[in-house]
């Protein structure tokens, strides 16, 4: 899962960042709007946590520019609580709002359930055949025990049982599951790729040559 | 009783007093007229019939001389009876005889019904008319009790007149003994006049129904707005302050009431749309350090950190902190300069050397970020609190500054002034778009919406705030890619 995070406040996006990735999500950063609508624009994030307060331009217009060409679920950070604020974020796109200062497990929460509702899931838990990916804790059960994952080999696993049935190119999981700063090499993927394959079963991750991986329902 | 409590009622009932009595003596005046014109008129008629009368009471014929009478003491036949010489006596008795045309004068082919009595010398009754009725007894008895209560024997020719039970009579004396009298019925008169005070009483009460309907009228109306007053005043006080009384006549003193109070309702709507929103901004700054504090707290704690880490951590809170921490002075001197109780000193000192002190203080910013400090400071003395004025001075170069370019210039001047010193603070930054021009001195307003710059957004308010309890005046004036110029004027020592 990879999410952009917009924020001028360093110290709080430099916070955000780390503690974003430390929940196993490739994290892009800007500091101001210009920057943040460019990165969102170009990049297809899982989701975008957007403070309202920008130099430049700020959070409404952004999410007004980019909703012409783009449906990623928005998270706005806003430091108004009025109910006049929540309803022109809401009605201008924003798939949810978080008033500063949020709890960290609150703010990821709600980034795990704008993530969802994009993936047209309903639940956190999501059944292939033998495995179980629970979202909301971040775990996965094959055979009804526990697996130990690594944090990118989760999200590997999330990503693709998110969007089961679908083919899902080489490309796509470079671009959700390694931030901009990551060297993507080619193999990086497939070595993750084979142990999931090694903890899950051969079978639960399909190699369609020349076109990607797909999990199938 | 709440009923004398209402100014409405009050009014009501005291007019309707006066407007009572004044009817009241109106009317009762009008009866009287009536009255004495038409008992006057009954009274001619009286009169008319006793010289008739009078008239119609002859000597008899001479029947020769007698002792100690003369001839020219008796008078000639026709002659008015009262010629003779007073107090002679004794004459013969008079004769009545009544000629017939005025026979019609007395009788019941008169609504008045006039009678008459005609009393000898002696007190036996001469002659009367043929429609005497029971009541002349009465009549008589009366005229009697008349007679002797005013001594009439003393007067020359005594008559009176005098109302007894729907009857109206005149009596009269002559002088040779004779007593005439003459009443009549005056229930026709009565009866009029009983109309006339119905006709009296009936207008009266018309014009008190309208007078009363009227008034009640004008002063519902005129006190309609002391209604709309109250009910907006007690909204308010509800606390819906965007209530606003209904002013419909601005003209009377009520409408102005009004008025008045409308703008007093504005102000005090103002005042706290403005505290509120300063309340709601303050708390909108304190949410982002908080929320830095809370996010570097939170996730260094998720699991154990190298020190470096936890250091880069405390700095980070340190820094949320210290925001905080000026955030909270800046609202508290706002605060009390708001309420008036920051008092400025008034002391005599030079601007021009506090303005040179906070250059060289500022000096260290402006070189790290490459900006210029021309000053021309000629001495310049002015009364008030010279640390205030510094700070306003600070801030103002420390804004010039920060938001100059690289390489750019600040320029601070003073200047004498008829009655004023002034301090200008010029930079050549990018300067400040004209829509954003007036609102650079309200609370938290930032042209650039964003937090980094490390300004609270309280700065120009506090010098605002400070220049005019100097009673001086701060104004800015900007050109956009040119600069800015904040110029502070402040009342000369």
């Amino acid at each position: 899962m990879r999410i952009l995070v917009v924020e001028d406040e360093p110290d709080l996006l430099r916070s955000l960042a780390q503690a974003l990735r430390e929940e196993g999500y490739a994290v892009d950063t800007a500091d101001n709007g210009d920057d943040g609508l460019f990165s969102a624009e170009g990049t297809d994030y899982d989701a975008i946590v957007l403070d309202v307060m920008l130099p430049g331009m700020d959070g409404w217009e952004i999410l007004k520019r980019l909703r012409k060409t783009k449906k990623t679920p928005v998270l706005m950070l806003t430091a108004r609580d009025q109910s006049r604020d929540r309803v022109r974020g809401l009605d201008t796109g924003a798939d949810d709002y978080v008033v500063k200062p949020f709890d960290l497990p609150e703010l990821f929460a709600r980034l795990r359930a704008i993530i969802r509702r994009g993936a047209n899931k309903t639940t956190n838990t999501i059944e292939i055949g033998d495995v179980t990916v629970d979202t909301a804790a971040r775990n996965v059960l094959f055979k009804d025990k526990p697996v130990e994952l690594t944090a990118r080999e989760y999200s590997l696993v999330e990503f693709l049982a998110l969007h089961r049935g679908e083919v899902v190119t080489r490309t796509q999981l470079y671009e959700h599951l390694f931030d901009e700063n990551e060297s993507s090499l080619s193999n990086l993927l497939d070595v993750h790729v084979s142990n999931v394959r090694k903890k899950l079963g051969a079978e639960f991750i399909t190699t369609r040559r020349g076109h990607g991986y797909c999990v199938e329902g | 009783m709440k009923i004398f409590k209402s100014i409405k009622w009050r009014l009501q009932i005291w007019y309707g007093l006066i407007l009572v009595v004044v009817l009241a003596g109106f009317g009762f005046t009008a009866y009287q007229l009536e009255r004495g014109r038409l008992l006057g008129r009954v009274d001619d008629e009286l009169h008319r019939r006793v010289g008739v009368l009078a008239n119609a009471l002859h000597h008899p014929p001479p029947r020769g001389l007698e002792e100690n009478e003369q001839p020219f003491d008796r008078p000639p036949p026709g002659q008015f009876p009262d010629d003779g010489p007073p107090g002679q006596n004794p004459h013969p008795p008079l004769e009545f005889h009544l000629p017939p045309e005025a026979a019609g004068l007395f009788g019941t082919n008169d609504s008045n019904n006039f009678y008459f009595i005609i009393e000898g010398r002696d007190g036996n009754e001469l002659a009367c008319s043929d429609n005497v009725l029971q009541s002349e007894v009465d009549f008589q008895h009366r005229f009697n009790a008349v007679n002797h209560a005013s001594n009439l024997d003393n007067s020359p020719a005594p008559r009176a007149s005098l109302n007894f039970k729907d009857n109206r009579g005149i009596f009269q004396r002559l002088p040779s003994g004779e007593t005439i009298y003459v009443a009549c019925s005056v229930i026709p008169e009565l009866r009029e006049l009983k109309m006339t005070a119905l006709k009296l009483a009936g207008v009266g009460g018309i014009i008190l129904f309208f007078g009363l309907a009227g008034g009640w009228w004008i002063v519902s109306r005129s006190l309609r707005p002391v209604v709309e007053i109250s009910s907006a005043a007690a909204k308010i006080s509800a606390g819906d302050l965007s209530q606003r009384i209904n002013v419909a006549e601005a003209e009377s003193e009520l409408g102005q009431l009004a008025a008045v109070l409308n703008s007093t309702f504005a102000r005090l709507d103002a005042a706290f749309a403005q505290q509120k929103q300063f309340a709601s901004d303050a708390a909108h700054e304190l949410r982002t350090p908080v929320a830095v504090v809370l996010t570097q707290t939170q996730t260094t704690l998720n699991r154990e950190r190298t020190a470096p880490e936890y250091r880069e951590t405390v700095e980070a809170c340190q820094r949320a902190a210290q925001r905080m921490r000026k955030l909270i002075g800046a609202l508290l001197e706002l605060a009390r300069l708001d309420a008036g109780q920051e008092q400025m000193k008034r002391m005599k000192f030079d601007l021009s050397r506090t303005a040179r002190d906070c250059v060289e203080l500022i000096r260290l910013l402006a070189d790290e970020r490459g900006v210029k400090i021309a000053s021309e400071l000629p001495p310049l003395e002015i009364t008030g609190d010279s640390e205030r004025i510094a700070q306003v001075i600070t801030n103002l170069l420390t804004n010039a500054i920060q938001y100059n370019n690289p390489d750019g210039e600040v320029r601070i001047t003073t200047q004498a002034q008829t009655g004023s010193a002034i301090l200008t603070v010029r930079d050549t930054g990018a300067g400040i778009a004209a829509e954003d021009l007036p609102r650079v001195f309200e609370r938290f307003y930032r042209a650039d919406k964003s937090r980094s710059s490390g300004n609270n957004g309280l700065g120009l308010a506090i010098s605002k705030a400070i220049v005019e309890a100097h009673g001086g005046a701060i104004e800015v004036s900007s050109e956009e890619n040119v600069g800015t110029i904040f110029t502070v004027r402040l009342p000369a020592a």
